[in-house]
């Protein structure tokens, strides 16, 4: 049970006066107590370097670690009493699962006789549904097993904080989706503090109550899932997170009245300054939509813009299918309903609602306006809806 | 693919060529490998078959010439005098005579089992020796950066290349000035120290080799860095550990000049025990052959008992966990 604090953190590899390479540069994050904290970025971002500041395996070249309000940059790993779930899983191999789950205990200084930690040995085995699995040795267990031996060690000294480094890169898809829900599952069952790295956005968003969104080790943004996705802090964020990738087109602006006027090689809309917050002071946008956001034209009106598309490739995924396709614009990816009919060279109009249209900055690649978050009325202007 | 069968079962049975190396020249490589191996099987096994035979000769075959290749009389000559010569050296005399009502008397007076109790005690001194500051030593080497780390691996490598003799003197001066001159101590050190630089070497490709993911959930696991050591690192090199002792052992066990010069007949380790029994004209072959074998019989029990840890020690830095 631990409020986690990251201040002005850096870390630097090498000699920071000549050549070093800045891993982590001046990171700030903040985390309460019970809260789960993914730090999301593409590989060499600096993730699991922080974790392992946190963790106490590397050490912050500035900035300070605190755990609860003490600076715990000086504290050596053992005595944070962190807990640390590893890619490889890292399992003991000449010990038993036993032994494995055991060891931690038995290296603490705890006062608990072999029965008791026996006991909870036991007892988180169960939890873990691996009590069969107690008297073998790592080497016969599967990823899933290994997997979860890991996080019963890490689970069974209830640390001040569980740190997870990409523990899911290694087993298979199916498995990870189980064992992402599990995860999720038991660290809101203890409800101890935790800090997990993955390059997967969609492992962070489904598991995370706070994601820190690292890149080039700068912060991008500190969010709750649905702010990353709705409100990216720049451009970078916008593209890391949502599957299948934005769509970014370029336009021009121009004020009208109450609303902006957006031209774009084959088409123009107007979105309404109520639904932006920022005052826009450039021509110039990046006006991003999300393939889920937009529809087929015949299937639902928007008051947004309408732009005829020529498909390439529909790739199904049950109920919807993500449809590549050549518009005008240039390449657009659309995730679509109602596409038993489509074949590649066929045309579609494809539309999107003005307030689920994203706007960026070109030149700083900032935020001007982010997705409005409606509900999805099938059939219904969706622009009306706000209105009403 | 000029076929007269249509038969696809029939053809994919008569197709089988690709399965056996028809070509004449296969053969001929085949038959050169065999002979190579042949050759040198011999030239390694020839001495060993040629004690073993020599032991069941008796003096005047041994003597015989041509040589004969098997014994024509096998005899246990050798064995019993080796056999009487330790009973009456070790002081069992009376106590064999107590016992059995037999009489021991021998003409040589060299306790093998004595000998054997020096060479193990010199050669277990100094494999523990050699691993515990070889392991330790190639742990911090392997794990810890620091100023003239390479250095020092090369000089311990050039160590390894100097032959024990060339050192023969400046040792000899060490040891006589540590005053232990004929003891024991002063083989287990000098052994020790010329098999360290090598198990420093076979240790830091395993510690080289070793998963930091391990070592790190052993930390998280609140282990000092020597809980880490004694808990997680030596149990998982176990293999390579022994493979050390072995070698370390074993150069012990060997070792000739050393054992010779600073020790005197009373402290004789086997190396030079066995060559009191070489007396220049009148020397029974049969009875050093007995003894040598006799010295082996401990040692390759041992061996064959922990082989397949040397083996897996040698060859497998990896870990899979």
């Amino acid at each position: 049970m631990t409020h986690l604090e990251l201040d002005s953190v850096k870390k630097v590899y090498g000699d920071p006066e000549k050549d070093g390479v800045v891993a982590v540069n001046d990171l700030d994050i903040d985390v309460p107590d019970g809260d789960f904290l993914v730090l999301l970025g593409p590989s060499g971002c600096g993730k699991t370097t922080t974790l392992r500041m946190i963790g106490g395996l590397e050490d912050p070249t500035e900035g300070e670690v605190r755990f609860d309000g003490t600076v715990v940059n000086d504290v050596k790993a053992r005595n944070r009493d962190v807990a640390m779930v590893f890619q490889d899983f890292a399992l003991y191999p000449h010990m038993t699962v036993r032994e494995n789950l055991g060891f931690g205990l038995r290296r603490e200084n705890n006062d608990m006789t072999n029965a008791e930690i026996n006991d909870r040995v036991t007892e988180v085995a169960e939890m873990l549904e691996i009590e069969e699995l107690l008297n073998n040795k790592p080497a016969q267990l599967s990823g899933g097993q290994k997997q979860r031996v890991a996080l019963g060690r890490a689970i069974i000294r209830e640390p001040r904080l569980f740190l997870f480094d990409e523990p899911l890169a290694n087993l298979d898809a199916k498995l990870r989706k189980t064992m992402r829900t599990e995860i999720d599952e038991l660290q809101s069952e203890v409800g101890i503090t935790s800090a997990y790295v993955t390059h997967n956005q969609e492992e962070a968003m489904t598991i995370a109550d706070k994601i820190a969104i690292l890149n080039d080790g700068e912060l991008q943004q500190l969010g709750t899932p649905d702010q990353v996705f709705n409100e990216p802090a720049n451009l970078f964020v916008a593209q890391f997170v949502g599957s299948p990738d934005m769509n970014l087109f370029q336009g021009a602006l121009s004020e009208r009245g109450d609303s902006y006027r957006i031209e774009m090689d084959a088409t123009s809309f107007d979105i309404p300054k109520r639904l932006v917050d920022t005052e826009i002071n450039t021509e110039e946008v990046l006006v991003g939509f999300r393939p889920q956001d937009l529809y087929q034209a015949r299937t639902r009106a928007t008051d947004g813009p309408e732009f005829d598309t020529r498909v390439r490739v529909v790739e199904p995924v049950g109920t919807e299918a993500i449809v590549h396709g050549t518009s005008a614009l240039g390449d657009v990816t659309a995730k679509v309903g109602r596409f038993h009919d489509l074949e590649p060279e066929d045309q579609m109009e494809l539309t999107i609602a003005p307030e689920h249209v994203y706007l960026f900055d070109p030149t700083t690649e900032a935020l001007l306006k982010g997705r409005l978050v409606t509900e999805r009325a099938d059939g219904e202007a969706s622009a009306d809806s706000v209105e009403a | 693919m000029a076929t007269d069968n249509t038969d696809p079962t029939a053809e994919y049975r008569k197709n089988q060529s690709w399965l056996y190396d028809s070509k004449a020249g296969g053969y001929v490589r085949k038959t050169a490998i065999g002979l190579l191996t042949l050759v040198i099987g011999v030239f390694v096994l020839f001495p060993l078959y040629w004690m073993v035979v020599t032991a069941f000769k008796t003096t005047s075959e041994i003597q015989q010439i041509p040589p004969t290749v098997f014994p024509v009389n096998p005899s246990l000559e050798g064995f019993r005098l080796v056999i009487e010569s330790s009973i009456q050296a070790g002081g069992y005399a009376g106590l064999v005579n107590d016992l059995f009502g037999i009489t021991v008397t021998s003409a040589i007076d060299i306790n093998l089992l004595g000998l054997i109790v020096n060479s193990l005690k010199v050669a277990v001194g100094a494999g523990l020796i050699a691993v515990v500051l070889g392991t330790g030593a190639s742990y911090v080497l392997s794990r810890r950066e620091f100023r003239g780390k390479n250095l020092l691996m090369s000089l311990l490598l050039a160590s390894l290349m100097f032959p024990g003799t060339a050192i023969m003197v400046p040792e000899w001066e060490l040891i006589s000035t540590l005053g232990l001159f004929n003891t024991h101590l002063a083989l287990i050190l000098i052994y020790g120290a010329m098999t360290a630089p090598f198990v420093v070497w076979l240790m830091k490709g395993f510690f080289d080799d070793f998963p930091d993911s391990i070592i790190e959930a052993s930390q998280v696991d609140q282990c000092t860095p020597f809980e880490t050591f004694w808990y997680v690192l030596v149990p998982m090199a176990r293999n390579s550990l022994i493979a050390s002792f072995i070698f370390a052992f074993l150069l012990a066990w060997n070792e000739l000049v050393f054992a010779l010069t600073l020790l005197d007949n009373s402290k004789f380790t086997v190396p030079p025990g066995l060559l009191t029994f070489v007396q220049g004209f009148n020397t029974q072959w049969n009875v050093v052959a007995a003894a040598s074998i006799i010295v082996s019989i401990p040692v390759l029990a041992g061996l064959a008992y922990i082989q397949r840890y040397f083996v897996q020690g040698l060859t497998g830095g990896a870990i899979k966990g």
